[in-house]
């Protein structure tokens, strides 16, 4: 998606870069002691599964005994095993949940500051909040700090009310937002009980922070480029992902990773065994407006 | 009698009045037409929702309301309409079509309304393509288009007669009816059976259409809301369909005796009397389901309604409320239309009816903004919405270009009818 974005190089400039590489690439690759017929058409194909026309598993079946032939026991995977895989996966994908340990949390607005930097959200747009509220009255008195993001809900009003689908439940547990769809009704915003959602007043902080137009976060793996007036996902709606771009990566979402006092857990709920799992079980654990029965996925412990 | 006292009126109204008044009238509404088209470009296209007052507490503001008061306006006069062509109530005849073109009217400026507040107008046509069948929303996209066509076919139907009329003259007019008949050159008593029964058809099924799916479906749009405790309840749908109800019967008092007063046309008193009764009948309704609404919130003793509450009834903006809502809305006319004397006043009916339509913003008002103001977890703040200059001088913008639908409607095409007063026909000779 990167290579969408004009200042990047097209993949044709690779293939260019390459054939300039060496005088005559076929007297190299001759040179060598395999196929390189074989390696070409793989490396053609690779390209084709990278964009989406082929399927990995078609791949794999046309290289495979070839390949068998070509390597003998060197060669490792094979069709049969990633057929056997996806089917096994299936049952077993993550379901990201987070556990937010309030006894732990120390109201220093580190997750916020760190969602900002991370997600590069505008002016007026936080994907995390920490709600402060004192209880009781002197000497007699609590200070809760509630961490806020998203709870993306597993009945989730606002992908109830959406006109246009442009906002649904991934797989993975977490509510998306397609903004290329979202028509910027804000109805969603207004069915949210937990009031996770914003809206992208089109507002920038490029008069304080010069440069801050020139990089968005890829939101939902989404590669958008510069933030420009008018530009989605500037007039749509917004909200925390779970960090969705960092978990594509393997990282933890940027408020877990920075949280100074380690409050917040972050995992796969599917997965008995995972902490959030055992830390959502305990006796502690509590839910945001559990009686309206949207079954948020972030666990608070009291 | 009547006849003669017309055309008598006639003969001694000054024209010239008339059509003095008449340049005024279009000279100030062009003006506010104009300023709101400015502050539509200037705000809405080029600044986008940034140009409202417009926050991420409070996301939705008054062009919601408008949007929502407009629907209700047009789905209560269409209801009325179908008095007369539903039901065959020839007594309302006199205002049936009125009706009808106010209601596709009011249905324009509803949906401009609301188009206005989306925030990416490019990908409006989203709404239409992917259809999210849990939503209201989506819902009500499409009963509107439907409801719009339906109430023009009606419209039409209910004029051919008089269209076919209009048709022999040579004017814009005639040629506008002659494209509009097919060149149709007489209206036979068959073609008139056949009116009649498409129009009780159309009627019918416009109610449910009417009253489930376009106003109890806008209601709806609220009313599932179950993160807004004080709109999340069954009788809210029904409090829209009964305020509808009130305001369209309130509007088209207002136009009938308006139009008569302008024209110098003897008004139908008992068609009026009987009206405002009506009128009167709908507000006890409403004021029933508005207090059982209201009791049954103060019970559930749940922090958010009652913190709605007391925003809506005793905070610095509850004003709308008790002047508004339950002032102009609902006790004032009420009081008119009880009181003998001035119940059988045209006068009176026409002030209650007015004060009904300015009242009923307020109630708009009251059912979007307030609970929205109210947070949603402790700890969140309180929001703060106001309209803003561009959002107010945009609102006017629209609502003049609501009246001058209304007006060119009324001037093309035969909305009174024609032999019911017979100078009409003179007119056009
Ligand atoms: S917290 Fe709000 S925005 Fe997030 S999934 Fe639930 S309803 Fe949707
Ligand atoms: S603002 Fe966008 S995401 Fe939210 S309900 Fe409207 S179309 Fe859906």
């Amino acid at each position: 998606m990167a290579f969408n974005s004009n200042n990047h190089l097209q993949p044709e400039d690779y293939s260019k870069l390459a054939d300039h590489f060496v005088p005559d690439s076929n007297k190299v690759l001759a040179a060598s002691p395999y196929d390189s017929q074989l390696g070409k058409n793989m490396a053609r194909d690779a390209r084709k599964v990278i964009n989406g026309s082929l399927k990995i598993e078609d791949f794999h079946k046309v290289y495979s005994a070839s390949l068998i032939k070509e390597f003998g026991d060197q060669y490792a995977s094979g069709p049969m095993d990633t057929n056997q895989n996806s089917k096994a996966k299936s049952g077993t994908d993550p379901k990201w949940g987070m556990v937010i340990d309030l006894k732990k949390c120390i109201g220093c607005d580190t997750c916020t500051v760190s969602c900002k930097a991370e997600n590069r959200t505008p002016p007026g747009v936080s994907y995390n909040v920490v709600l402060e509220t004192i209880k009781g009255d002197f000497p007699n008195f609590s200070i809760t700090n509630l961490p806020k993001p998203c709870m993306q809900c597993d009945n989730p009003p606002c992908v109830q009310v959406c006109p246009t689908r442009a906002t649904y439940k991934m797989e993975n547990g977490i509510v998306t937002i397609d903004n290329d769809r979202c028509i910027g009704c804000r109805y969603c915003m207004v069915a949210c009980p937990y009031g996770s959602r914003s809206y992208d007043f089109g507002t920038s902080y490029e008069q304080e922070m010069a440069g801050f137009n020139d990089v968005t976060s890829p939101e939902y793996g989404v590669e958008r480029g510069k933030r420009k007036k008018g530009a989605i996902p500037e007039e749509t709606v917004r909200k925390c992902s779970f960090c969705y771009h960092r978990l594509q990566r393997g990282e933890e979402p940027a408020c877990v990773e920075t949280c100074i006092g380690d409050a917040r857990y972050f995992g796969d709920m599917n997965d008995p065994n995972s902490v959030v799992s055992k830390l959502a079980a305990s006796p502690r654990a509590f839910r945001l407006k559990e009686e309206l029965g949207t079954k948020p996925r972030v666990v608070y412990l009291r | 009698m009547i006849l003669k006292e017309n055309i008598d009126n006639k003969m001694h109204a000054p024209k010239q009045k008339n059509g003095k008044l008449e340049k005024i009238y279009w000279i100030s509404i062009l003006i506010v037409f104009g300023i709101g088209i400015y502050s539509i470009i200037t705000g809405y296209f080029m600044e986008g929702m940034e140009s409202t007052n417009l926050s991420n507490i409070v996301p939705w503001g008054g062009w919601i309301a408008f949007y929502i008061y407009f629907i209700g306006l047009s789905a209560g006069s269409f209801l009325l309409s179908t008095l007369v062509y539903g039901f065959g109530m020839e007594k309302f005849e006199k205002i049936g079509r009125s009706a009808l073109l106010s209601a596709i009217v009011c249905m324009i400026t509803g949906i401009l309304f609301v188009f206005l507040d989306i925030g990416r107008p490019d990908h409006v046509m989203n709404s239409v393509i992917y259809w999210n069948v849990t939503s209201t929303m989506s819902w009500e996209i499409h009963f509107y288009i439907v409801y719009l066509v339906l109430l023009i076919v009606e419209l039409y139907f209910s004029m051919r007669n008089d269209l076919i009329v209009v048709a022999k003259n040579d004017n814009f007019k005639g040629k506008l009816s002659r494209f509009l008949t097919f060149n149709k050159k007489e209206y036979t008593d068959i073609d008139k059976v056949k009116d009649k029964k498409r129009l009780k058809i159309m009627g019918i099924i416009g109610i449910p259409l009417a009253i489930l799916g376009v106003h109890g479906g806008t209601g709806s749009i609220f009313a599932v809301l179950k993160a807004q405790p004080y709109l999340n309840s069954a009788l809210f749908p029904l409090i829209f369909i009964i305020s509808a109800l009130v305001s369209g019967t309130a509007l088209s008092i207002a136009i009938y005796v308006i139009k008569c007063k302008v024209k110098k046309q003897q008004v139908d008193t008992s068609m009026i009397r009987s009206l405002g009764s009506m009128l009167s009948l709908f507000i006890v309704i409403e004021i029933i389901m508005v207090w059982y609404e209201f009791l049954v919130g103060f019970y559930g003793l749940e922090h958010e309604e009652l913190g709605t509450l007391q925003l809506i009834m005793g905070s610095p903006y509850s004003w709308s409320f008790w002047i508004f809502q339950m002032g102009f809305a609902l006790f004032f006319p009420l009081v008119i239309l009880i009181i003998k004397k001035t119940r059988e006043s045209i006068n009176w009916i026409l002030g209650a009816s007015v004060m009904v339509l300015i009242g009923v913003v307020g109630v708009r008002f009251n059912m979007v903004i307030p609970t929205l103001i109210m947070p949603k977890i402790d700890g969140m703040p309180y929001g703060n919405y106001y309209m803003n200059l561009s959002e107010w001088l945009t609102s006017f913008g629209i609502i003049a270009m609501c009246l001058i639908l209304y007006t060119i409607g009324e001037k093309l095409f035969p909305i009174d009818e024609i032999d019911s007063h017979e100078n009409g026909v003179s007119k056009h000779e």
